[in-house]
């Protein structure tokens, strides 16, 4: 492929293209998994493998804790649900506040969407490439610590009933895993889409979810009183509505999940309106990305 | 082939005009707010290079969007490569290799990368993509650099990254805005000629957005000239700097006021001279005109210093009023 500085240069001229052109679809397909890679810094620097690297390898952490365990003969040391709460709060935090700007304002800042929107793509496409592209990603950084907590438990049980058993317990686990790379994902991509400066707007989704998710606990001890034990009250209900981490451990709740979680049990009521809530903030956040570019992409 | 500004007769739908790469109709753009950056524009545009020239603001980069699909006219109609601008705006843009006017490179990822990445996203498949940003980086000149990130590349460098993204979809039309923005002299020979070659030898039209009048006219066929987002000139080159209804007369070196001298026999003989830099420009009345100007000027006894028919210079496209364009006979 060198070229050699001295060498003879045998210049074919040029040479129209003939060969099968891709219709939008596929290019959509192209873009999403370009976005994927670049969500997790492949075919960049090594500065930008930092984040998303350092971010899964936090997420790894309790499932290779739980592995160690399991190999001295413990019993399975995280939940599927709930995972390490803590652990998914901080990581996806800071997964997405770096992550989704890389993805939207890079583009925006370096003026590159004029020339994909001068090509067969519509502008709609653009932020929905992204999107899908940033929830896949979080969905690989929630859910796969989960396959690993749940590799490293099955080779400790006996038996295929114990093996059944903890399969039952794992898909609604990769479930709510997803449930939380799509709200989270597609709020932070809203979030980043509106700033061109990767400092601000990494500022805005991390400030959002932090802030929200501070707010509503502090909100919830006061509620709750000053004892650990959370029970249930009106006030400790708002206080759940606060924040989208509060929001889906709600959902969790009341869709039966067992582990003891952040909010009290909201129950079917309040339930509902935690996961209608949570509709809301997805669909507003999907407009506003898509409002978003069909301005920018008549700029 | 020869541009317009009357309207042309009606095209029947769907139909596939022959040889014009972009056709408007009447194509007017207002923003909100009130500003008209299109005004009824009607022009036409030949294969070959095509200088699309006007001042800042005169409607150019509007143009090139609407031409791409990218914003919806308020009226009228646009044609690309005899596809409907905004019923086929995606088979357009498939079509069309576009560089834009602003700097829209990412500074830390390769030349290598993003131009194979674009050439994906006109929908080659990856291999193709791969070679044909290769070649089109080759085609621009930039060799081992392309593994470089971008960021660290000149002006010039940057401008033959932007017009290799343009070139990697293989297009059949190319929509250049402003191609040597922030270039130095040098770097805007080299892109001139770059852009002359891609006419010439690669067989795609060409549209250069400039408003650089002395830089573009060095490598176009035709020339479209706007102003205010209305049509001032259309034509071929050669039509715009055809020969003149007008006689360029210079007295050779000698004494002060002997042209002054000669525009006053002149118009004694029933001439209309008028001063001209250091000659006189005499308007042909008919084929005795030389003949009067050479017994005047052999009656006063000066010498003759040039006398020639006067080819119109494009930069006269933006004074109209001097123009005194025949039918090119």
């Amino acid at each position: 492929m060198a070229a050699d500085a001295t060498g003879v240069i045998h210049d074919l001229g040029y040479q129209p293209y003939t060969g099968p052109r891709f219709g939008r679809a596929a290019v959509v397909r192209t873009l999403t998994g370009y976005s994927l890679r670049s969500a997790f810094g492949l075919g960049r620097g090594a500065r930008a493998k930092i984040v998303p690297v350092g971010v899964f390898v936090l997420m790894c952490l309790p499932a290779v804790i739980n592995a160690f365990l399991v190999a001295r003969g413990g019993t399975r040391a995280f939940p599927y649900d709930t995972y390490s709460y803590l652990v998914r709060v901080v990581g996806m935090t800071i997964f997405l506040a770096a992550q989704a700007p890389e993805l939207v304002s890079r583009d925006l800042r370096h003026r590159v969407l004029p020339l994909y929107f001068a090509r067969p793509l519509r502008p709609a496409d653009y932020p929905l490439a992204k999107l899908v592209a940033l929830i896949t990603a979080g969905l690989i950084v929630l859910d796969v610590p989960l396959l690993l907590l749940y590799v490293s438990t099955i080779v400790g049980v006996h038996g295929p009933g114990a093996v059944w058993h903890e399969t039952v317990l794992l898909l609604p686990g990769l479930a709510y895993g997803l449930l939380w790379s799509v709200v989270l994902a597609t709020i932070a991509l809203a979030l980043a889409s509106f700033s061109g400066r990767r400092a601000i707007a990494a500022g805005a989704v991390a400030g959002f979810f932090f802030l929200t998710w501070v707010l509503s606990e502090v909100l919830g001890t006061v509620a709750t009183g000053p004892g650990h034990a959370v029970t249930s009250s009106t006030a400790a209900h708002v206080a759940g509505l606060v924040s989208p981490f509060t929001l889906l451990d709600g959902v969790r709740l009341a869709l039966g999940g067992t582990q003891p979680g952040q909010v009290p049990d909201p129950g079917a009521g309040w339930g509902s309106g935690y996961a209608l809530l949570l509709v809301v903030l997805v669909a507003a956040s999907v407009a506003a990305l898509v409002t978003r570019y069909r301005k920018v992409g008549a700029a | 082939m020869l541009t317009t500004s009357d309207p042309p007769a009606p095209v029947p739908p769907g139909a596939v005009t022959g040889a014009a790469v972009i056709e408007t109709t009447a194509l007017t753009k207002r923003y909100p707010g009130g500003v008209t950056a299109l005004d009824s524009l009607t022009v036409e545009v030949a294969p070959g290079i095509t200088g699309l020239i006007g001042a800042n603001g005169a409607g150019k980069s509007t143009l090139i969007k609407i031409l791409l699909g990218l914003l919806p006219p308020t009226k009228g109609r646009a044609r690309v490569l005899g596809l409907d601008g905004q019923r086929d705006a995606e088979q357009i843009r498939t079509l069309v290799g576009y560089m834009p006017e602003h700097d829209c490179l990412p500074p830390d990822v390769s030349a290598t990368e993003f131009v194979t990445h674009m050439a994906r996203m006109a929908g080659l498949p990856a291999v193709a993509a791969k070679e044909r940003a290769a070649e089109s980086l080759r085609h621009v000149g930039l060799h081992e650099e392309r593994y470089r990130a971008v960021g660290t590349y000149s002006t010039g460098m940057k401008q033959r990254v932007k017009l290799a993204q343009a070139l990697a979809g293989d297009p059949r039309l190319l929509l250049l805005d402003e191609p040597t923005n922030g270039l130095d002299p040098a770097g805007r020979t080299a892109m001139l000629e770059l852009i002359a070659r891609i006419g010439a030898e690669f067989g795609l039209s060409v549209v250069v957005a400039s408003h650089l009048l002395g830089e573009i006219e060095q490598i176009c066929d035709h020339l479209v000239a706007v102003e205010s987002g209305r049509l001032l000139r259309a034509g071929s080159l050669t039509s715009l700097t055809q020969v003149s209804q007008l006689l360029l007369v210079e007295v050779a070196d000698g004494p002060a006021g002997r042209t002054a001298d000669l525009a006053g026999e002149l118009g004694r003989r029933g001439l209309e001279p008028r001063p001209d830099g250091r000659g006189l420009l005499v308007p042909i009345v008919d084929e005795a005109t030389c003949d009067v100007i050479r017994d005047a000027v052999a009656d006063l006894g000066i010498a003759l210093g040039r006398m020639e028919q006067r080819r119109h210079r494009v930069e006269e496209l933006f004074r109209p009023a001097d123009l005194e364009v025949t039918d090119g006979r």
